[in-house]
């Protein structure tokens, strides 16, 4: 038998069962709306991406082949020597870029390990400035070098994505830098780490903005109508290969007075293979 | 036999015959095999989940499963017969990776994508206070496994 208080509070407790329910269903919605958002957020920055992509490919290479196509009936050898240059300058970009983009689908495919090798620092840095002389040479920039390391120091690395983190770093300085500017690099190595600091004296970044830079498809400024990504795929390759090499990689910036990136890499001075020592005598199969 | 090194945030899959060493602490690894075609595929991922920023790379478990799947079926293999090992997840102090309950919330990810892709789960040694050393045998599926004292911070 039923009394009508039981079955009040039973009615009660399945009505606050189902707000229950309700509230929760409610939230669910409201998660899943802003995962949609998040979604189309990055659907419009991929085609953004594609986009800038091709911008980035099919302006240097129109570049080039007007270049190369005016130099064939070119009859001043002055005004082809600047035309060689300009295709140079071109080609050089256009190279850095496809770089980027194919370390980011080896990246992203899981292809890509380290290499280690011994790697000079000092010869390493200069030949990468020496590869971009034209264009520091063309914004007048005073590179200022400070070394704490001797000219022959090596340490353990993999060569090639460290020189490619440094590319993108001295693309980005030399790109956000002023005509006349200065950028300051300096070298040390510390607690078993090699430590790169590159600084620019450019249009600097917005705190705010500071910890996006690394992210794949963002460009801080969409307005900035060069033929260079800037903080763009480059950052995010720069950011992928650091922490593959068990590094890191951290920016300072304050708008109007640029930006300090500061790149440490540890020394690779073990066999990677022995990381660890076996504690029980057999192992298990599964 | 061949032998590859896995690194972190990489992986593998070969329809040749391979030996394929990874050293684990709070990462986990992921183990397909499709035992008609004998090829075997690894992953060694570091984080749970991709967040939509850097690249998507195979450091995250999620992308990693999806990729390795994907590979395996580039190689001819029918997704109807793999199963799936997993291995890793330990609780280590690692100074490269300050988030809490890592190795834990990698291995909740390993069997949440392996439940959204329907593949079995065949075999499994994760969590727990050590790290690990594995060796998988990328054509009979075997998986050698050996816990070890971590002494470096990179997995």
């Amino acid at each position: 038998m039923i009394n009508d208080s039981t079955l009040i509070s039973e009615l009660e407790r399945r009505f606050n069962d189902n707000k229950k329910v309700i509230a929760e269903l409610e939230e669910l919605t409201e998660q899943l709306k802003a995962v949609n958002k998040k979604l189309e957020e990055s659907e419009s920055l991929k085609s953004y991406f594609i986009s800038n992509i091709r911008n980035e490919i099919i302006n240097p290479f129109t570049s080039i082949l007007n270049l190369s196509k005016q130099i064939s009936s070119m009859s001043d050898i002055e005004k082809a020597k600047k035309s060689a240059d300009l295709i140079y300058g071109e080609a050089f970009f256009l190279d850095f870029q496809l770089k980027n983009i194919f370390a980011a689908a080896e990246l992203e495919a899981g292809e890509t390990y380290p290499q280690i090798y011994s790697v000079n620092v000092v010869s390493t840095v200069q030949n990468l400035l020496d590869s971009y002389q034209s264009s520091i040479a063309s914004k007048k920039l005073d590179i200022v070098i400070s070394s704490s390391v001797a000219n022959d120091f090596t340490f353990k690395s993999d060569p090639g994505k460290l020189t490619l983190i440094y590319s993108n770093l001295l693309n980005n300085a030399i790109l956000f830098s002023k005509e006349g500017g200065k950028i300051e690099i300096t070298l040390s190595f510390e607690y078993e780490s090699m430590v790169f600091t590159i600084k620019d004296f450019g249009i600097g970044i917005e705190q705010d903005k500071v910890k996006l830079i690394f992210d794949r498809f963002k460009r801080l400024d969409n307005t900035i109508n060069t033929l260079s990504s800037g903080y763009g795929l480059g950052l995010s390759v720069t950011k992928a290969i650091t922490d593959m090499l068990n590094g890191t990689i951290s920016v300072e910036s304050e708008v109007g007075n640029g930006a300090t990136f500061t790149v440490m890499i540890p020394d690779v001075h073990m066999d990677i293979e022995a990381t660890g020592t076996a504690i029980d005598e057999n192992g298990m199969l599964f | 036999m061949d032998k590859y090194y896995l690194y972190p945030a990489t992986l593998f899959a070969s329809d040749v015959s391979y030996e394929v060493t990874t050293v684990l602490g709070s990462c986990v690894a992921v183990c397909l095999w499709d035992n008609v075609k004998q090829i075997g595929g690894i992953n060694h991922y570091m984080l749970p989940l991709w967040n939509g920023q850097g690249l998507a790379t195979p450091k995250y478990g999620n992308i990693a499963t999806e990729k390795l799947l994907q590979r395996m079926l580039e190689l001819g293999c029918s997704k109807s017969n793999i199963t799936a090992k997993i291995f890793g997840g330990g609780e280590i102090i690692d100074t490269q990776i300050s988030s809490f309950n890592i190795g834990e919330r990698n291995i909740q990810m390993a069997k949440e994508t392996l439940a959204e892709l329907n593949i079995p789960i065949v075999g499994l040694s994760v969590g727990g206070k050590l790290g690990r050393k594995i060796i998988y045998f990328t054509e009979s599926g075997k998986v050698l496994h050996k816990f070890i004292e971590k002494t470096l911070g990179n997995s």
